[in-house]
């Protein structure tokens, strides 16, 4: 199965993430919940284009990467100006999360509907 | 292998260590969010306070300072009698500062104690409002003169009291380190506190330095001092 080690990758990460002893000073708390955000984005974004079979590592990771320092510069200048700026980065990347995940929904509702259909046709048969 | 599942799984990572780490953060901080919010208020109002007491402070200085001029003024005859006892009456009052020969006692928190034994009970390592009080009482007792904590003198209507992780002295906060000056005959003294709350300290490892010195001066009582109910008899 493809997403076994994905899933083995994500308790890892959580395993690690809940064993740091790094003490964040408040004021970049702010930018943690940016990058949750980003990463999340990125996994569903990444299972999205394995369903969609238009996959590509390259323009994932980058664009990961770059979501995330786009937002967090974003939220910077929102310090700087005293503008909320970050609630953009948070409601793009929420928007986006919910998009990925119902197109990954209609695939897998789909994709079962094709088996079943496919199924009954054998017996038929 | 198939081409995707090694970057899935580097953000798959990556998402999972931030999300793990940012629901420690959350769970350890909204706890305490809106009384953090409280508290700095709080601060705030008592920082203006203080600021407010130490310019009225000042004034009361600056007053004293000018009624001094004008009782030097006129020195002639039985005036200047009154004078000297008025004098006398101001350095038992603690309202001059006042030099001579005594003892500085300074007294920290036992931080390293503390940091060899983070599990243990903080309360066993830091400098407790009684500590002082001890102390000053043990000098009193050695007879000291005139007693101040980190420059705060003590007068008669001075108190030594807690106030959670500070400690009020003539209701100004006062922080660690402590530095206990006192005048009065070194020796005396020494011997008094040596005998008690001091050698505690010193075998609770508490870092402590004791300094005689011959010069010694101790600032005058800022506060304000009235007697209202209190009348000579």
């Amino acid at each position: 199965m493809w997403f076994i080690l994905p899933i083995i990758g994500l308790i890892l990460g959580i395993y690690l993430g809940s064993n740091i002893t790094f003490q964040l000073p408040a004021i970049y708390i702010k930018y943690m919940s940016i990058a949750v955000l980003a990463s999340l984005d990125s996994v569903f974004g990444g299972i999205k284009a394995v369903l969609k079979n238009n996959f590509d590592g390259t323009i994932l990771l980058s664009g990961f990467f770059t979501n995330a320092l786009l937002a967090a510069l974003l939220a910077y200048l929102g310090d700087r100006l005293d503008v909320d700026l970050y609630y953009a980065a948070i409601f793009a990347f929420g928007v986006r999360i919910f998009q990925n995940l119902a197109t990954i929904r209609h695939h897998v509702i789909t994709n079962l509907r094709q088996r079943k259909a496919l199924a009954r046709g054998e017996k038929n048969e | 292998m198939r081409k995707f599942i090694l970057p899935l799984t580097i953000v798959c990572i990556i998402s999972g260590f931030f999300l793990a780490f940012q629901f420690k953060i959350q769970t350890n901080t909204t706890s305490f969010d809106a009384v953090s919010q409280k508290n700095a208020n709080l601060i705030n109002v008592i920082q203006s306070l203080e600021q407010e007491i130490e310019s009225q402070e000042d004034q009361i200085a600056a007053m004293r300072n000018q009624l001094n001029e004008i009782q030097n003024q006129n020195n002639r005859g039985k005036l200047q009698d009154l004078q000297q006892e008025l004098i006398r009456a101001k350095i038992n009052a603690g309202l001059t500062s006042v030099i001579g020969k005594g003892i500085v006692i300074t007294l920290d928190d036992n931080k390293e104690g503390l940091n060899a034994a983070p599990n243990d009970d903080p309360n066993k390592y830091i400098i407790h409002y009684e500590h002082i009080l001890n102390l000053v009482n043990e000098l009193k007792i050695g007879g000291a003169e005139a007693i101040s904590v980190n420059g705060q003198r003590l007068i008669t209507t001075s108190e030594i009291r807690c106030v959670g992780n500070l400690i009020l002295i003539n209701m100004s906060r006062i922080a660690p380190p402590f530095v206990i000056s006192a005048i009065g005959s070194p020796k005396l003294m020494l011997e008094s506190v040596s005998m008690g709350q001091l050698e505690l300290l010193k075998s609770a490892q508490y870092p402590i330095t004791v300094e005689e010195k011959e010069e010694l001066i101790i600032p005058a009582y800022k506060g304000e001092l009235q007697f209202n109910s209190a009348v000579s008899q």
